[in-house]
């Protein structure tokens, strides 16, 4: 488990993923854990992995801390919903809903990555004081009623299937309201901990947290994210990521099955 | 969506680098001390030769202290996982606190309503565990 857990970690980090999305195939899949639990464990997972990296990107002053935090107001609420709407669906659903969210990624990484969107320019439509005062150095914040319900939904996904939802955090805030993919990347890992940390309360109180499971898996992300991060530019990712792709659709078929089989 | 301030008040608005750097610390500490309990805590539970898929102990908060002081795993590990979902929620209080020193309504208002939602998270959860 905590080896399991360690290579999430490095997978993770090195493809700039949470370990999220490989901690709970690997629990359900590889240990025989029931799904909510997997994501239980895994939202606490990718808190201890996010805390860690937050710190440094905040201190290298990447991250930026008003815009991730307004935004994580809306997160924060996806996540109360999602984490309540998690114990209303069934086994089978979650199942296939992870399903969907493995093929997804898997596209994702196969689709050559976009170049980055034209510079804003002066086209953009002029920011509201409020983006003004969350825009940051050599770049304007725009879109911010789009980019707050994004963050809902990321919010939802999160705490529906125990992922950071930098997948939809990124893309968001990257293409849609104008911040640099570096900071991008940096905010939105700022903003997982405090997501899943409200849809990780209601998964604690309602006894989903086996603490025997949590601890070693937690302790094998974190290890691994930081092995991870210190050997990234040593390794060929292209070979990497079609080794994730593989990895992806054979949980993401493995998933389906389970949503077929149960009940 | 009013007047625009003015360069220099944006710039000045931007000027986070002291709380920014609290927070990081608070992070970088609250982390690695979770991450230190969690280690004891498996380091013991593997020591006592459980395994950890015959299901462990749900959380009982009166055990805690006396889990901790008997040395045994599920203390520990308990007390690291509420680190780990606490920290968070301390950024965002220290968060709070720096903007209220900063007097900025906008966003220590953002902070307060995080708190809330996390709040009401606990509240609706303890209320439908009963």
């Amino acid at each position: 488990m905590l080896a399991g857990g360690a290579a999430a970690g490095v997978f993770g980090s090195l493809l700039g993923l949470g370990g999220g999305i490989l901690i709970v195939p690997l629990l359900t899949l590889g240990f025989g854990l029931p799904l909510r639990e997997a994501v239980g464990v895994s939202l606490v997972s990718v808190i201890v992995t996010s805390g860690a990296s937050a710190g440094v990107f905040l201190q290298r002053r990447v991250a930026n801390l008003r815009l991730g935090m307004t935004l994580e107001l809306f997160t924060a609420a996806g996540a109360l919903i999602g984490g309540l709407v998690a114990f209303l669906l069934s086994e089978q659903l979650l199942a296939a809903l992870f399903a969907l969210l493995l093929v997804y990624v898997a596209i994702t990484m196969i689709r050559p990555r976009d170049e980055p969107a034209d510079e804003v320019t002066d086209a953009a439509p002029p920011a509201s004081a409020i983006e003004r005062s969350l825009s940051g150095p050599g770049y304007r914040v725009t879109n911010l009623g789009r980019g707050a319900a994004g963050s809902v939904g990321a919010g939802v996904i999160s705490a529906l299937l125990g992922v950071g939802g930098g997948l939809v955090k990124v893309p968001v805030m990257h293409l849609l309201m104008g911040v640099p993919l570096r900071v991008a990347t940096a905010t939105s890992n700022l903003m997982i901990g405090v997501t899943a940390s409200a849809s990780a309360v209601i998964y604690l109180l309602r006894g989903e947290i086996d603490p025997y499971v949590a601890g070693p898996t937690a302790i094998g992300v974190f290890l691994g994210a930081t092995a991870g991060s210190r050997t990234a530019h040593r390794i060929d990712v292209r070979f990497l990521r079609v080794l994730f792709v593989v990895v992806l659709l054979y949980t993401a078929f493995q998933m389906i099955r389970r949503a077929m089989d149960i009940g | 969506m009013t007047r625009s301030p003015t360069d220099a008040t944006d710039e000045a608005a931007r000027d986070d680098g002291g709380l920014e750097q609290a927070v990081a610390r608070l992070l970088t500490v609250g982390t690695y001390a979770a991450v230190a309990l969690l280690a004891v805590g498996v380091v013991g539970l593997l020591a006592s030769g459980r395994s950890p898929l015959g299901g462990g102990p749900s959380l009982d908060m009166g055990r805690l202290a006396t889990d901790l002081v008997g040395l045994r795993p599920e203390g520990f590990l308990w007390l690291g996982l509420l680190a780990v979902i606490a920290t968070p929620a301390a950024r965002v209080t220290l968060s709070l606190v720096g903007y209220l020193r900063r007097r900025e309504p906008g966003m220590a208002m953002v902070s307060a309503l995080i708190l809330a939602i996390i709040t009401l998270s606990i509240i609706v959860a303890s209320m439908s565990e009963a």
